[in-house]
């Protein structure tokens, strides 16, 4: 019974009450009504329900009064007028349940988090809050409603359409902003409604219930943990497929294999992560290894992630290659092109500004010749950008390849104009120096792969190697949020 | 299942036909004898092999590799090591059902079963073909990556070559530029496996035709095989004769003519690379004494065969033959054509002649 009574309240969203005067008397009501009609009819025991409701209400008043304008002026969060803008409320109001919780007070209690498998709802509830909270983080959010506000003004503009391009750049971001805040609102409210029902399933001792909550609460939890790293990968192109590119520095030989080694490490973690991978261009060196080699990597965020590779990466062995079993270092450079999508304007191409060569062709080809070998290299004149495929079996399919490369280049480097035209440009990610050092990996004397920007590290190289990345690149991509992030929550 | 005699006798037929290139058969004889071998990765999984077995193999074919180095490409200009490492990986892509599923790195799963579209005999022998005789790698596998198309070859058949793609490219140029000859009859001469009349009616409007020809019984075979695989019957005609024989019907008729003929001269033949010299059909590279024997005798009959605003594009030799031609055609069919040029390849190499029939 309590169950179905329970739906009811779900549907009409009453079981929350938000901090808004006007509203939350509407809600309450509504939530009394229908919690003590039917409860009045079947239950012995209506008085405790009525309890709760006493002492949240209460609580909730007084909060109201002069709790939360007095944390609003500590915390210096201004005060955006509710009516007014229906887009700034589902922000700034903050949920709670029946008894006052909201999210924030789930993190303010501290409750241990176990193990999944442990059943405890608080710490599944306290593990779900700690997730918004990242997720909140790394997405702006305090900067996330003037922003969305902006966007909603420029989308009002009657003139707006005049440029298609730039209208559907503004109207794809308001959306996916949209999309954002909707998601976390939706995660908070699940949780607060989740919570609610365990401690009504407790009351009533609907074990049944309190189960099927509990086990709600785990889900979400699951959930939630995915979102949390994709929160991670907010950037504009993060989403898109991308290729990755690595370079042997000087040092001849022992560099060469050094950066096949690091082509292998990538190829393997795209791989592991269920990304396409194929190579594009691989260019060997005399003895061993490469001199650089492109592969293309297909996935939903695989720029988000390969961008925290870019850089150059250290290695310091006993190189196999010195009969005096000296030790070496060497380095290998990693660059990472994103590949626009649709959605997105690209460089225009202009047939006539392109040369393409055959090469490696030597002799008088034709009819003389029968080799598999097809390699195309295209430049682009006006800009000495230049692209070239050799790993696929027909020179049509190379040259379709290497052109794919350099409308990537091209587009890159396109963007990289605009975000220096852009006042606001502080520095990106893509910016990074294709020169510095950001990682090291040492074999010898002890054994060790640690990152110079956030100085995660592990005693494994071998691992690394295999393409055990993720630890690298997670944490290099929530500490470069953080770092200017923490002031925006 | 497929017997060991079965998996014998599909490594040897390439051999049995070698062995007896100058046979003169009846058409019919040679049309219901030369059914077309099926590109290998188009063939049934029938097979299987253990990871460790095939990890071996995998080692003895790279060693193979190794071995070899520059010596080919400093001997005839042939493949050296990379190119062949390529090969290999070509191999396992055509030869394994799943060959992104199959490492030869993880040393842990040495017992599992790959599933094979040929027995591990097989596959040692078909490297150990194309290392130890130069059996070209498209013979091996049975197809060339040619455009965007996947084209079965044999031994008999000239493997299309990338320079010979931009005809298409010509064509496409040709046909953009003026609607009607999209939707005209196009004769490709001398048409090997099919390459070009495919790339072309895959270009054409829906009333736009194509005759294939060719004079080689093989290649009108594998050509018919090509175009039924792109489901083409309807828009190719594959017919076999000497060049325009087959066409006198159509005379004056068509609307685009293009040939990749035999242009390689005689004497220079035996100094090609072993893969060209010992294993593709000399039907398809002799040329006559200056390897201009065919490109003569098509330029002038082009002359016959296209219509008024018709297109030519015929592939050579390089810049002495273009020129030549170019020459012969401002002289001898003096006024038939306009707009004639010479077109280079990727190479930079003088390849292609076009031009339109006057109007
Ligand atoms: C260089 S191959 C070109 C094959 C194919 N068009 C290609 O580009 O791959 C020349 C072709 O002309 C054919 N050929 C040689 N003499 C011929 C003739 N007299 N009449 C018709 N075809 C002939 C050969 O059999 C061969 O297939």
């Amino acid at each position: 019974m309590s169950f179905i009574i329970l739906k009811r309240l779900r549907n009409q969203n009453s079981s929350l009450i938000i901090n808004n005067p006007g509203l939350k008397i509407h809600l309450y009501t509504s939530f009394y009504s229908s919690l003590s009609e039917p409860r009045h009819r079947n239950s012995p025991t209506p008085i405790y329900n009525k309890s709760i409701l006493a002492s949240g209400h209460v609580f909730l008043c007084n909060r109201n009064n002069w709790f939360s304008s007095l944390l609003r002026e500590i915390l210096n969060i201004p005060c955006v007028p509710v009516s007014a803008r229906l887009l700034s409320s589902q922000a700034a109001v903050e949920k709670s349940t029946s008894d006052g919780l909201t999210v924030e007070g789930i993190i303010a209690n501290g409750w241990n988090i176990y193990d999944e498998n442990e059943s405890d709802w608080k710490s599944h509830a306290s593990a779900i809050a700690q997730s918004i909270h990242l997720i909140k983080k790394r997405l702006r959010w305090k900067n996330l409603i003037p922003k969305l506000e902006t966007l909603s003004d420029q989308l009002s503009k009657p003139d707006l359409w005049n440029d298609p391009v730039h209208a559907g750049k503004i109207s794809r971001e308001h959306g996916s902003l949209m999309g954002k805040m909707k998601e976390v609102d939706a995660f908070e409210q699940e949780l607060l409604e989740h919570i609610e029902m365990i401690k009504l399933a407790r009351e009533e001792n609907d074990a049944e219930l309190e189960s099927e909550s509990q086990n709600a609460l785990l889900t979400m939890r699951r959930n939630i943990k995915e979102k949390e790293l994709e929160a991670l990968l907010a950037g504009e192109h993060d989403s898109c497929s991308c290729f990755i590119e690595v370079q042997a520095g000087a040092g001849g030989t022992e560099s060469m294999d050094w950066a096949s080694m690091v082509m292998q490490m990538y190829k393997k973690w795209a791989e592991r992560r269920g990304f396409g991978v194929s190579v594009v261009d691989e260019m060997p060196g005399e003895m061993a290894g490469i001199k650089r080699a492109t592969i293309r990597v297909d996935g939903e965020y695989a720029f988000g992630y390969a961008k925290a590779e870019v850089g150059a990466h250290r290695l310091v062995r006993i190189s196999p290659f010195d009969s005096n079993k000296r030790r070496h270092t060497s380095f290998a450079s990693v660059a990472v092109i994103p590949i626009l999508g649709d959605g997105f304007s690209r460089v225009q191409i202009n047939e006539s500004d392109l040369r393409i060569e055959r090469f490696r062709a030597g002799g008088a080809g034709g009819q003389h010749v029968n080799t598999t070998e097809s390699a195309v290299r295209i430049t682009h004149i006006p800009t000495g950008v230049s692209a070239s495929c050799q790993n696929e079996r027909s020179q049509h399919q190379n040259k379709a390849s290497a052109m794919a490369v350099l409308q990537s280049r091209l587009d890159q480097l396109e963007m990289k104009r605009q975000a220096e035209m852009n006042s606001e440009h502080t520095q990106s990610l893509t910016d990074i120096n294709f020169g510095s050092q950001i990682r090291s990996y040492v074999l010898h004397p002890y054994r060790m792969v640690k990152d110079h920007r956030t100085d995660f590290e592990v005693s494994h190289p071998d691992s690394v190697l295999e393409g055990d990345l993720d630890g690298f690149i997670l944490s290099f991509l929530s500490a470069s949020l953080d770092k200017d992030e923490d002031a925006h929550l | 299942m497929i017997s060991p005699r079965g998996c014998l006798f599909s490594i040897l037929q390439p051999v049995l036909l070698r062995s007896n290139p100058g046979r003169l058969v009846s058409r019919s004889a040679v049309l219901s004898s030369n059914r077309p071998r099926i590109p290998l990765h188009l063939r049934p999984p029938n097979f299987s092999a253990t990871v460790a077995d095939l990890k071996k193999w995998h080692i003895w074919a790279k060693n193979l590799v190794s071995s070899v180095g520059s010596t080919f490409l400093d001997l005839d200009n042939g493949p050296d090591s990379t190119l062949l490492q390529r090969e290999l990986t070509w191999l396992i892509q055509d030869a394994f059902e799943n060959p992104n599923k199959v490492s030869f790195q993880n040393s842990n799963d040495d017992d599992s079963v790959v599933s094979l579209r040929v027995c591990l005999d097989d596959l040692y022998k078909m490297w150990k073909q194309r290392i130890e005789e130069r059996r070209p790698f498209q013979y091996v596998v049975g197809c060339e990556h040619w455009r965007d198309l996947v084209l079965s070859v044999e031994e008999g058949v000239l493997i299309p070559r990338p320079e010979t793609e931009m005809i298409v490219d010509l064509v496409n140029d040709a046909v953009n530029e003026n609607e009607e000859l999209r939707d005209g009859l196009w004769a490709d001469l001398g048409t090997g496996s099919g390459a070009l009349a495919i790339g072309i009616g895959r270009i054409l409007g829906d009333p736009g035709k194509v005759i294939a020809t060719d004079l080689s019984p093989v290649a009108v075979s594998v050509a018919s095989y090509n175009v039924q695989r792109y489901n083409l019957q309807d828009k190719i005609a594959v017919k076999q004769g000497s060049w325009f024989e087959p066409l006198k019907n159509v005379e004056g008729g068509l609307a685009g003519l293009v040939s990749n003929p035999p242009y390689i001269p005689s004497d220079h033949i035996g100094g090609l690379q072993a893969e060209v010299a010992k294993h593709e059909p000399r039907l398809a590279l002799d040329g006559g004494a200056n390897g201009m024997n065919d490109l003569l005798h098509l330029c002038h009959g082009a002359v016959f065969m296209l219509k008024p605003g018709g297109f030519v594009a015929l592939e050579t030799n390089g810049e002495i033959q273009s020129k030549f031609l170019v020459d012969h055609m401002d002289t001898e069919t003096k006024g038939s054509f306009h707009d004639v040029k010479i077109i280079s390849d990727f190479a930079g190499i003088q390849r292609f002649v076009t031009g339109y029939k006057a109007r």
